[in-house]
């Protein structure tokens, strides 16, 4: 692309005072822009038409009224007039912002911002100076029309005709000495002020999921960057950054990601202008009134917002805001609007908004992700792929009909399995039920390796640290924690938290260890720190002897061993255990215990780290433990059993609706004869012998 | 005017490194909070060495300075171990030692190749924590290597799903070099807590 505009430009500069041939040539190159944002699509169409009719003129059809009457017969023209003049506002005040125009996204170039005598984008009706210098006119519109297109080759046509205009006089400079890229961005760094801005480009982008696109870019990229504007054309992906840095962080990403058929991925980055949501972004006081108009179509009742038809809202146009959704500034301002004042939105209407593309709306899969009910009948979608864009939205109710992509299927049940595809959740389509597609639930806890029990050394590692753990426990558990000296380090330390709940605070079976919790995400005090972290094995039991008294529970011990070298051996034990006294009696807390030991002397272990996390304990947690009526580690007798066995027991705690513990002391009672075990707890239940807690909650 | 705020991000370091030694330890991590995202490492300033004392208030202060890097080596490395896991996940093995393990829910992924294919396979995450805690392990345990116990809890969601509470542990070691030191996992036990029901 490069070399072709470099061409161009050389053709250019060879006959640079024939402004009519690069005019021309203007017109030749129109109707084969390439990459153009569908959004521009009929923008352009109309101007092709417009600027065919007009002839050489290419430079007259983008100023309105006055020379509207100069070119005689109306023509086309008029339908320019009467939409430029429709939006009206200018704004010389800020960032160069100009009012919108059917003439698309006036971009602005970077360099307007560096030199305030660049023309702010070819909208001042200054007539008279304009009739003055007829170049200067045509080449106005040619950097106008620059702007009009996305196309990288002519960005880069336009630093070469660069035009200087002030306020009220209006003068064109064609430049000789080509303006080098880097020179270019370089002057931004130095600038510090703004910014230049760059168009990233991915090659067959559309043939990848959006979320893993730009999870991968974002992994391989040394710098953090926040993608704007992300839509897609034809099969390419674009989106924009800004920063000189991290465009030359995302070409070091070219070719370093490979997809699932092990091809590298094309990323290309090229100067730009700023994206059209940045550069047309709403004023506040037009997203005042956007604000005020959702308001009041928005349903409290059944929290679903009416946007149809939303670019003729009576409110809207009396202001002369002109929202048209299909415009991702527009769209970005709503979904903006509806992310702060609606996050809870259940249903959507997009109706009737000549929607042709759903770039802009993606956004809201994080904006409103709640979104079950979504009608965008009567729009302009052209194809489903442009619904795989929303596809994150867990619908259950789709309007498409009024589409172009309605009649592009064979038949009803093509249509319907076609979109199913996209939202496998979907009930409802078209105001039609549907039969619920095959649910895909592809639960991605199966993607993740499946949890596991205890993770163990060898065999004797394990009898070794279960065997420590028994004596550790049985001591803390005697009331009389003194025991414990033993067991640690001279310089042993000890360290307990709770955990922090930024929401609520600590809960009242928590509060005894409250004071004594050492978090230091929100513990910032040094002294305070280094307090509560206890050190020497005199001070750690003393501690320790001021917890309240405990029951762990053994059987339900989970132990990770972690770490081992042959100096030391560091696991963590995670399990339940019972207050037996104090303010919480009978609440069973959860706790996770990291202990680092080394052999100490006769083979014992001595501890010299430890550190305590204690936690309310799940429903489950509790449930599950401290229920079974034996004294010996269950965990053991369970593992022995046989599959057989186990279905066994799984079959008898369905009938009878008896916990498994019990269904499997019962079996094992019976000598696992399965009748003979069902007679007896049959006979059992009508004594009413068996105790409540044998039974399963009914939930 | 512009000019001095051009070289601002060029200066400014140069300048925070020029200042005093009382600062230093503050500019170890200004330093490295900034250079983060291209070094990935955890580096602090250079550890004190053990003072060889048998005065009790002696070895105290040394038992405090420990402890105080433990802490702040502990925070650094917390916050950028999960951002690294939440947005760059591909760089995240370069926080581990070669060696280094990982038990995840009771998995046990050993060695730097396991890891990245780990990693790779594992699903976008979310990490908020809660609850971090540290202590400096006794050198007995390490033979002199400096180490340090990090604990923390709080909550994830991967790729988007349900919510589970989570508590993960940490062997940071120390690699000094004269000028810094740098930070690894030696060793990773990872576990929800309600691993049972999943």
């Amino acid at each position: 692309m490069r070399a072709r505009a470099r061409a161009c430009v050389r053709a250019c500069m060879l006959s640079r005072m024939r402004l009519c041939a690069f005019a021309r040539f203007m017109h030749l190159c129109l109707p084969s822009a390439l990459i153009l944002d569908s959004q521009e699509l009929s923008l352009v169409e109309s101007e092709v038409k417009e600027e065919k009719a007009l002839g050489q003129n290419v430079g007259l059809r983008s100023f309105p009224s006055l020379f509207c009457e100069t070119l005689g017969p109306g023509q086309s023209n008029n339908k320019m007039c009467s939409t430029l003049r429709k939006c009206g506002t200018y704004r010389t005040e800020g960032r160069h912002d100009h009012g919108r125009t059917k003439g698309g996204s006036p971009f602005q170039d970077n360099f307007d911002k560096r030199n305030p005598r660049y023309e702010h984008g070819g909208h001042e009706f200054l007539p008279s100076e304009r009739q003055e210098n007829d170049g200067s006119v045509e080449m106005g519109d040619v950097h106008k029309d620059r702007q009009l297109r996305h196309t990288p080759y002519n960005i880069e046509r336009s630093r070469k005709l660069v035009k200087w205009h002030s306020e009220d006089q209006i003068y064109t400079t064609t430049w000789r000495n080509r303006k080098l890229p880097e020179r270019k961005m370089m002057e931004d760094t130095r600038d510090g002020k703004t910014r230049a801005w760059f168009k990233v480009t991915i090659p067959y982008g559309g043939k990848y999921d959006k979320a893993w696109l730009m999870n991968s870019i974002q992994s391989h990229c040394s710098v953090p960057f926040t993608p704007l504007d992300f839509h897609y054309f034809q099969n390419r992906a674009h989106f924009f950054v800004q920063g000189a840095g991290t465009a030359s962080a995302l070409k070091d990403v070219n070719y370093t990601i490979c997809d699932d058929q092990n091809r590298k991925i094309c990323i290309f980055v090229n100067q730009s202008t700023a994206p059209y949501s940045v550069k047309n972004k709403l004023k506040p006081s037009q997203m005042q009134l956007l604000k005020l108009t959702m308001d009041k179509r928005y349903d409290v009742s059944k929290q679903a917002l009416d946007l149809q038809s939303l670019r003729f809202d009576p409110d809207l146009t009396g202001h002369d805001i002109d929202i048209i959704l299909n415009r991702r500034n527009c769209m970005a301002a709503t979904l903006k609007v509806i992310e702060s004042n609606f996050p809870e939105l259940l249903s959507l209407n997009l109706c009737n908004n000549k929607l042709y593309q759903l770039d802009g709306l993606s956004d809201i899969t994080e904006k409103a992700p709640k979104v079950k009910i979504l009608n965008l009948s009567r729009n302009e979608l052209k194809s489903v792929w442009e619904l795989g864009k929303v596809k994150g939205l867990k619908l259950e109710e789709l309007w498409l009909e009024g589409n172009p992509l309605c009649s592009t299927f064979s038949d009803e049940s093509a249509y319907v399995s076609a979109i199913q595809n996209c939202f496998p959740k979907l009930l409802r389509l078209d105001g039609r039920e549907l039969a619920p597609a095959m649910n895909v639930d592809t639960d991605s806890s199966e993607l993740m390796k499946p949890c596991k029990e205890s993770c163990n050394g060898s065999e004797t590692l394990k009898h070794t640290v279960l065997q420590f753990l028994q004596q550790y426990y049985s001591i803390y558990d005697s009331g009389d924690r003194r025991g414990l000296l033993g067991a640690y380090h001279e310089e042993a330390c000890f360290s307990m938290t709770i955990p922090f709940n930024p929401e609520d605070s600590a809960p009242k079976s928590l509060s005894q260890y409250f004071e004594d919790s050492r978090n230091i995400k929100t513990l910032k005090d040094p002294y305070l720190r280094e307090e509560l972290l206890k050190h020497t094995k005199r001070d750690i039991v003393d501690f320790l002897s001021t917890l309240p008294k405990t029951q762990h529970d053994l059987s339900s011990i989970l132990v990770d061993m972690w770490y081992q070298t042959k100096w030391m051996l560091c696991f963590s034990v995670n399990g339940v255990f019972k207050e037996v006294e104090g303010q919480s009696q009978g609440s069973v807390l959860a706790f996770t215990r990291t202990f680092i030991v080394t052999p100490g002397s006769s083979s014992s272990l001595c501890i010299v780290n430890d550190e305590l996390f204690v936690r309310d304990a799940s429903p489950q947690e509790t449930q599950s433990t401290f229920s079974i009526p034996v004294s010996t580690p269950s965990s053991s007798s369970e593992l022995s059993l046989s599959q057989e066995r186990q279905e066994m027991v799984q079959a008898f705690s369905a009938q009878s609706g008896m916990k498994l513990e019990w269904s499997q002391k019962c079996l094992q009672d019976n000598e696992w004869n399965y009748t003979r075990a069902g007679q007896i707890f049959t006979v059992l239940q009508t004594k009413g012998k068996i105790p409540a807690e044998a039974f399963k909650q009914i939930p | 005017m512009r000019k001095f705020r051009s070289n601002w991000s060029q200066g400014d370091r140069e300048r925070y490194q020029e200042r005093s030694d009382s600062y230093r330890e503050r500019a170890g991590t200004s330093y490295l909070s900034r250079e983060r995202w291209t070094h990935q490492e955890v580096v602090t300033s250079p550890l004190p060495k053990p003072v060889a004392t048998s005065s009790l208030m002696a070895s105290s202060v040394d038992f405090k300075t420990y402890v105080d890097q433990a802490c702040r080596a502990a925070e650094e490395f917390v916050n950028i171990y999960y951002e690294t896991m939440d947005k760059r996940r591909r760089a995240l093995t370069r926080l581990y030692l070669d060696k280094a393990t990982l038990i995840w829910n009771g998995n046990v992924v050993s060695g730097l190749d396991a890891l990245n294919n780990f990693f790779d396979a594992l699903p976008s995450s979310e990490f908020q924590v809660n609850m971090l805690d540290c202590q400096p392990v006794h050198e007995q345990a390490t033979q002199s290597q400096t180490t340090v116990l990090v604990v923390t809890s709080g909550t994830v969601k991967f790729d988007g799903n349900k919510q589970h509470y989570f508590n993960q542990n940490f062997l940071l070691t120390a690699q000094s070099t004269p000028n810094n030191t740098v930070w690894k996992i030696a060793s990773d036990c990872f576990r929800f807590q309600d691993w049972a029901s999943t």
